[in-house]
């Protein structure tokens, strides 16, 4: 029995160009899906159907994508939520956060409460076996966690899983998109906000309590010296020994007892 | 000419024709002036001079009230430095001080730059030692909750930029900060205090470690219940703070404000449309804060005075199977934990690779290495390669060209290995071995075997 994996697709925008692209986070997503054994992989979108950008994931494999029609600055929730509680998948992918409005990357969540089923943030490989979800979450400093689940479940997919495949031309051209007229109501909580371009941050350097401005300069370009242990004229072997035993109290490798 | 003639005074016939009689000071008294022969009165020019100055003075020396010295001629000697401090209201700058300063004149406790700077430099010893004094907030009008990650037991610098967005939210109006911390059963390694704590409500269980959204959620939202925080504050991490965030938002049916920038009481800046637009909007309940959207609290402590934690009953459907283990020679650059480098100092490559692989590091290399084709280029460290963040980079044969030193500087602990005592990388290094790599290299792999694999 195949199992049903649904895909959230959305639009993204180019980081420089601004261009409409596949999003980062759901082409990651959606080669994830297409990478388990024994899926029937599905993808929908709630927007516009007529978005030449919605054809680049049809070129990576996928045969078919259902779009419920909606305005552009609609509230995807409550359609997405309606439309897979009547499909019932049994595994829910989508990408950390959309890149092309406000990015609160809050609509798994919502979908996940929806449905009544557990998320799982961040995965970056996900296999089945059996009734059960086997997968590596992704963490910080190159670090995977494996995490076992019951299905159905619901789950994000961040931009450090492997990359996707390209979109090729002929499956982008023949695969079908499948329209649903759906009634989304406009998110009137956004109307209150101000929307300007982003403010280049200065990063920051160094934190600091500095009585002058030339107590700052000082701090950045003045190199600390004389902070750490300094060996010298030590014989090879005591000073692989001196590292050995500072990267063991330090916690960065582990000696066996 | 007869002798009987009277000498003219052309003053005096001035100040007449001006209607204005020579007064008995104008004209000096005839006590000093010796009658001549002829029986005229003889004028002495300077005591006159002398007479009218001091008058002009006697104001300015009225302003002060140390007597100035007269000087021999009867007059009073001006101090303009004085006149011009007393005019500004300012103490004029001091005269070479004993060790105690006395106060001026005008009261005021005189400042000496020179000393002051000097105590500066030798207070950059002690001021470490001496702890700052305890801030305490006891009656709080609302409370901030901020809850970091302690990836580690240790707050990252993300977790303190958390809580010190949150220290600006509750100094703003009055409130406290009460850092809820999951912190294992170690406890934190950092002080909540330093980071600007007012309040530290501790899950120390077991039970929080490793994959447990649904329960850091249920504890966050006990927390909310207990003490009604304004705001609850996460860091905007992948796995962790932006997770529970999301989850407790959810759970309290509120929207939540994600990849925040800039916080203040009344107004936030979050960003969206995939980087490219600002959005200021009021600051809903739960902000998810982007790494260096405030600054961290520094040479301040605070009270971190510990709350009861509520007991959480929460279970999980998913099972945590620990940590995979994962190939350092796979781990993108820039996400390595823990990264031993080669410069130009390395020439043994075989043994650089061998020495790697026993540590269970991953490989990086300067830009003249990865030049020479010795490491590919997606190693190279530096400015114009990958800037590292790995917990402990080992530097060796590297002497620390400045974009090489840019690469590694969010770097916490750096060990150098060097032939020259006196290079930056040494400098720099927590850990410096003065001496030659293509020796140590075997050695270190050794002990590395012995160690850690037991052979």
């Amino acid at each position: 029995m195949a199992i049903d994996v649904v895909v959230l697709v959305s639009i993204g925008r180019h980081p420089v160009s601004g261009r409409a692209r596949r999003a980062d986070a759901d082409a990651r997503a959606v080669e994830l899906a297409l990478g388990i054994a024994g899926a029937h992989v599905q993808l929908v979108h709630a927007g516009d159907p007529d978005e030449p950008a919605l054809r680049d994931y049809l070129g990576m494999g996928a045969n078919a994508v259902t779009v419920l029609r909606m305005g552009p600055e609609a509230d995807p929730v409550s359609v997405l939520s309606a439309h897979l509680s009547s499909t019932k998948p049994q595994i829910v992918l989508a990408g950390t956060r959309a890149e092309g409005g406000e990015d609160s990357g809050l609509v798994p969540y919502l979908v996940a409460q929806a449905l009544n089923t557990p998320l799982v943030p961040g995965i970056v490989s996900l296999s089945l076996v059996g009734e059960r979800a086997e997968m590596l979450q992704g963490l910080p400093r190159g670090r995977r966690r494996s995490l076992v689940s019951p299905v159905p479940l619901v789950a994000t997919v961040p931009v450090m899983a492997p990359a996707p495949r390209m979109s090729a031309f002929g499956l982008a051209r023949r695969g079908t998109i499948a329209v649903k007229d759906a009634d989304a109501a406009a998110d009137a909580a956004r109307t209150a906000w101000t929307e300007g371009p982003a403010r280049r941050r200065p990063k920051r350097i160094k934190v600091m309590k500095a009585a002058s401005a030339a107590d700052r300069v000082r701090a950045v370009t003045e190199m600390a010296a004389g902070k750490g242990k300094v060996l010298q004229n030590v014989p090879p072997e005591e000073a692989a020994k001196a590292i050995f035993d500072y990267l063991v109290t330090e916690g960065i490798i582990q000696a066996k007892p | 000419m007869s002798e009987e003639r009277i000498r003219r005074d052309p003053r005096a016939e001035r100040e007449a024709r001006r209607g204005r009689a020579p007064q008995a000071e104008d004209i000096p008294t005839p006590v000093a002036a010796e009658a001549s022969p002829s029986g005229r009165v003889r004028r002495d020019p300077r005591a006159e001079r002398a007479a009218r100055t001091s008058r002009a003075a006697e104001p300015a020396t009225a302003a002060q009230p140390a007597a100035a010295p007269e000087s021999e001629s009867g007059r009073v000697r001006r101090d303009p430095r004085a006149e011009r401090a007393s005019r500004t209201g300012r103490a004029a700058p001091a005269a070479p001080q004993p060790a105690a300063p006395a106060p001026a004149p005008s009261g005021r406790v005189r400042r000496d730059p020179r000393a002051d700077r000097t105590a500066q430099r030798q207070a950059g010893v002690a001021r470490a030692e001496t702890a700052s004094p305890v801030k305490t907030i006891a009656d709080p009008k609302f409370l901030i909750l901020a809850v970091p990650d302690l990836e580690d037991a240790r707050l990252s610098s993300h977790d303190k930029d958390v809580i010190g967005a949150a220290r600006g939210l509750a100094d703003a109006g009055g409130g406290a900060v009460v850092v809820l911390a999951f912190t294992g059963p170690e406890g934190v390694k950092d002080g909540l205090d330093e980071a600007g704590a007012d309040r530290a409500l501790r899950f120390a269980d077991v039970s929080f470690a490793g994959y447990a959204p649904e329960r850091r959620a249920a504890a966050v939202l006990a927390a909310i219940q207990a003490l009604n925080p304004r705001h609850i504050l996460f860091p905007d991490t992948g796995v962790v703070g932006g997770d529970v965030g999301r989850r407790v938002a959810v759970s309290l049916g509120d929207r939540v404000a994600s990849n925040v920038q800039r916080v203040a009481p009344d107004r936030i800046t979050r960003r969206g449309r995939g980087g490219r637009a600002d959005f200021a909007l009021a600051p809903p309940r739960v902000l998810l804060i982007a790494a260096e959207a405030a600054d961290p609290v520094i040479d301040e402590r605070y009270e971190a005075r510990d709350l009861p934690a509520p007991r959480i009953e929460a279970l999980s459907h998913v099972e945590d199977r620990g940590l995979a283990a994962t190939d350092p020679a796979t781990v993108p650059m820039a996400e390595a934990d823990f990264i031993v480098s080669a410069g130009n100092g390395v020439r043994d490559w075989d043994a650089f690779h061998r020495v790697a692989a026993a540590l269970g590091a991953s490989e990086g290399g300067s830009r003249p290495v990865c030049d020479a084709g010795h490491l590919p280029r997606h190693r190279q460290v530096g400015a114009s390669g990958t800037l590292v963040e790995p917990r402990c980079y080992v530097a060796l044969g590297i002497a620390g060209a400045p974009q090489h030193l840019q690469g590694i500087s969010k770097v916490e602990r750096v060990v150098a290995v060097n032939a020259d005592a006196h290079c930056d990388m040494v400098k720099r290094a927590d850990l410096a071995v003065v001496g030659d790599v293509q020796a140590l290299m075997p050695a270190l792999e050794r002990i590395a075997k012995e160690r850690r694999h037991g052979n």
